[in-house]
């Protein structure tokens, strides 16, 4: 046999026809995986003081804890953004960051010269001036009803943000925050699986078979991570 | 020599006797080099005979580097001390056989003892090749001698002192080797002596598959009862129900030989090799003569195991369920000739756990073979699964569904762990490799690229609010909101 992927002719059973073989395989390396890179514990490390308040406040109104359970803050979202902000969603390592810099259209997702981690600081800035200026504090001060006009002004772009696009802010910040709810908890937010145990998803799962036949049952495993869940340790 | 001397010196070669075959797996199966017979020196005949018990003496993996040529030499074979590096056996004059007589030759794989270099270590198995004729030797020689000579003089001693001495393997062998060609038993079939002519002598399965003393060497009482060596255990092949082949049918053992699997298990590895260059293409004849005497094989003693922990099968359920089951199917059943099933698995339940511990560390890729082409993966679980948990799961696999085997200790794992180094190969991207894709039109720092490829380019960026429409979105509405001003933090993007 060559080297490479061989090729050779056999008939296939039960047709006239030759079918082709075409052997060899994907390259493979023992102990080769992708590991996803586990969060760190511990306080922030990319949010300043000021920063952290903004997204504590924020994320709090876009998902609040409620009858049905804790929210965005229950579920570590803002350590979710900080961590994502600090790596490499936040420093856009894996994005093309050049021109030209057109009129973006719609379908044209993130488009700004920031990265995310450059957005965010630019923003949070911008929108505490904007709240100390209106309201003489800074948004993580307001009154909750304040913070919701603000932040549904903020969404409408009817604000004009010193420097950056406040309503692509929240849009991002929007998103992240869903994110950071739902994410494996790998990445930092979803803590102790709050946002699947809510919506009943089962996590990094892939045998279903199994089950396939219990009609009208629930789902009988808990949902479980990429890092697993705590049964896994004794 | 005193016996005391002899031991101590024997104890000096115990980690020499005792290594293992190259890890690396080959990619992709190659074909033997055909042989030029133009000469007259051998026989047409002589020579094709030759290149089948090459075959069976499964000599190409170890003497050829993947992408290498074919019996250049050169491939390590690791040992604690250092690697050591197989032959160049091509015709080659100045580094290969080309000097060498048929005597010769057949002094290395009888004795033990090369032209070139005095004693060779027991890496190479002539333990089992002495038990070789003479008319397969010479045989083996014919083909070896008219293939293409390569010049190669891989650097073969880089054993450190002591163990570079290769005159001391005259200890191991006084101690271990017994010298001398297959007698053949005359109470038995013709098939019989067959197989066994095969298993003990070129097949040389008892180099993994039978255990060793402390001393390296084979520990005749338990021939094929299972045997260690570094990173893999290889699994009892005697007539045992649960550990050895007792409950396989011939039709499925005929099936794993010529293919590499069966609906009980898959080749990987270093057996994966060994189907690959050698069952795989021998004869019908003979697999049927090696099933034959395997099937001799008295069935080892049954182990006694006590029970597994609680705790320790409860995690290892709820880390099977969550991980395992998607190939393996939540009762152990696998998907046929896909993914192995682990009920009654024997491989999994083998005394030694090393080969299957490996297996969730680093993974597996089942050996790709002409009527099994496809290669199918077991991912790796070292960089997300402890030791304690990958001892676990295994435990719980090891005594669920019918089976029963020792619980798996976090220690051995932790052992086998620090042996084979796993890393995560996909390196994290480096902070701002993405390149422009074309360099010639990135813009300077300082300027704006919205200018690149125009007569503007160069030009410093202008923080004019027009300049960026996207910005320019009015304050209207009755909030009192302040007026848009230029975004100096835009013009700072990470280019
Ligand atoms: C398990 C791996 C392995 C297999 C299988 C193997 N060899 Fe080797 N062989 C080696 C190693 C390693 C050496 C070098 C040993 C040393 O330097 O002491 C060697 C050395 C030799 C030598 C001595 C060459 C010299 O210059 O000293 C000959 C001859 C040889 N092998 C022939 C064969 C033949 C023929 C076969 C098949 C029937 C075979 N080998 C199968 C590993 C192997
Ligand atoms: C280089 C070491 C090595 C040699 C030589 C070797 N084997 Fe193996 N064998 C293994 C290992 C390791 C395994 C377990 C891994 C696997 O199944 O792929 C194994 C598995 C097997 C199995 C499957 C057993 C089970 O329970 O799954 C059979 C059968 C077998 N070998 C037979 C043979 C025969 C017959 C020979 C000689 C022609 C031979 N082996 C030579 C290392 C070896
Ligand atoms: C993506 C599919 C997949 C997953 C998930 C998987 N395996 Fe495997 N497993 C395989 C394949 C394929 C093989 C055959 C590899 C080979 O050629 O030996 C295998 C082989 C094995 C074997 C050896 C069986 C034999 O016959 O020699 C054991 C034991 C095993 N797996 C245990 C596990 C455990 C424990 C887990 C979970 C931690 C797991 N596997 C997860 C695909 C998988």
């Amino acid at each position: 046999m060559p080297e490479g992927p061989t090729h050779s002719t056999v008939p296939t059973p039960g047709t006239a026809v030759p079918g082709r073989v075409v052997a060899g395989s994907e390259p493979w390396q023992p102990g080769a995986a992708a590991p996803e890179i586990a969060s760190s514990a511990g306080g922030y490390v990319f949010f300043k003081p000021a920063e952290a308040a903004f997204v504590e406040a924020a994320v709090a109104r876009l998902i609040p804890a409620d009858e049905l359970g804790g929210g965005a803050i229950e579920a570590d979202v803002p350590l979710f953004i900080d961590r994502q902000l600090n790596g490499d969603f936040g420093n856009a390592t894996r994005w093309y960051m050049q021109g030209p810099w057109g009129e973006p259209t719609k379908t044209q997702g993130y488009q700004t010269r920031l990265t995310p981690a450059q957005f965010y600081r630019a923003a949070i800035q911008a929108i505490d001036a904007v709240s100390t200026r209106m309201h003489g504090q800074a948004f993580a001060a307001l009154n909750g009803d304040r913070q919701d006009d603000f932040l549904r002004v903020l969404e409408s772009g009817a604000i004009a943000l010193d420097g950056v696009d406040g309503q692509a802010f929240f849009g991002l910040l929007l998103q992240n925050t869903i994110e950071g709810f739902f994410c494996d908890p790998v990445h930092g937010g979803n803590k102790d699986m709050i946002g699947w145990k809510l919506i009943g998803f089962p996590g990094a799962r892939y045998e279903q078979r199994f089950f396939l036949k219990a009609f009208n049952q629930p789902f009988p495993l808990p949902p479980v991570g990429i890092a697993g869940r705590r049964e896994w340790s004794r | 020599m005193r016996k005391g001397a002899v031991l101590a010196a024997a104890v000096l070669f115990l980690t020499v006797a005792l290594v293992g075959r190259a890890v690396g797996q080959p990619k992709t199966i190659r074909a033997l080099p055909p042989p030029n017979v133009s000469g007259a020196r051998f026989s047409p005949q002589q020579v094709a005979a030759g290149r089948y018990l090459v075959i069976l003496g499964d000599c190409m993996p170890c003497h050829t580097v993947t992408g290498g040529a074919a019996f250049a030499g050169g491939r390590p074979i690791p040992t604690p001390f250092g690697p050591l590096v197989s032959a160049n056996i091509t015709p080659d004059r100045e580094t290969g056989l080309g000097g060498w007589s048929s005597d010769d030759f057949y002094r290395a794989l009888h004795e033990g003892k090369s032209r070139k270099v005095g004693n060779l270590y027991p890496a190479f198995p002539y333990i089992h090749y002495t038990k070789v004729s003479r008319a397969d030797v010479d045989a083996i020689y014919a083909y070896l001698q008219t293939i293409p000579a390569v010049t190669s003089d891989p650097k073969r001693d880089q054993l450190p002192f002591p163990y570079r001495i290769r005159q001391l393997m005259a200890v191991w062998n006084w101690l271990f080797f017994e010298p001398g060609a297959y007698d053949p038993d005359p109470n038995r079939s013709a098939e019989w002596n067959r197989g066994a002519y095969l298993v003990q002598g070129l097949g040389h399965c008892g180099d993994c598959h039978t255990p060793r003393n402390v001393l390296g060497g084979a520990e005749r009482r338990k021939r094929f009862r299972g045997g260690a060596f570094p990173g893999w255990f290889a699994p009892d092949l005697t007539d045992n129900r649960s550990v050895g082949l007792g409950s396989w049918s011939d039709a499925e053992l005929l099936e794993f030989f010529r293919t590499g699997r069966n609906v009980r298990t898959a080749a990987t590895g270093e057996m994966g090799e060994v189907v690959a260059y050698s069952t795989s293409q021998m004869t019908d004849g003979d697999l049927r003569a090696i099933i034959t005497y395997l099937r001799s094989l008295p069935a080892s003693p049954e182990a006694t195991v006590s029970l597994p922990g609680r705790e320790a099968m409860a995690a290892g359920e709820a880390i099977y369920r969550d991980q395992c089951s998607a190939c393996h199917r939540m009762d152990g059943s696998g998907v046929r000739r896909l993914f192995p099933p682990l009920a009654g698995n024997a491989n999994l339940q083998q005394a030694n756990p090393r080969t299957v511990a490996r297996l969730v560390l680093v993974g597996a890729q089942t050996m790709p073979t002409d009527p099994r082409p496809t290669a199918f993966t077991m991912p790796a679980y070292a960089w997300k699964l402890s030791d304690r948990q990958i001892a676990d799961v295994l435990t719980y696999a090891r005594n669920s569904w019918g089976n029963r085997a020792a619980a798996v200790s976090a220690e051995d794992v932790a052992k086998l762990r620090r042996q084979l180094k796993p890393r995560a190969a996909i390196a994290p991207v480096p902070r701002g490799s993405m390149l422009h894709p074309a360099p010639g039109t990135l813009a300077k720092p300082g300027t704006d690229s919205r200018d690149n490829g125009t007569a503007h380019a160069g030009r410093a960026a202008a923080p004019e609010a027009d300049r960026n429409p996207r910005n320019t979105t009015g304050p209207p509405g009755n909030m009192d909101l302040p007026k848009h001003k230029p975004h100096r933090h835009e013009a700072q993007g990470p280019g």
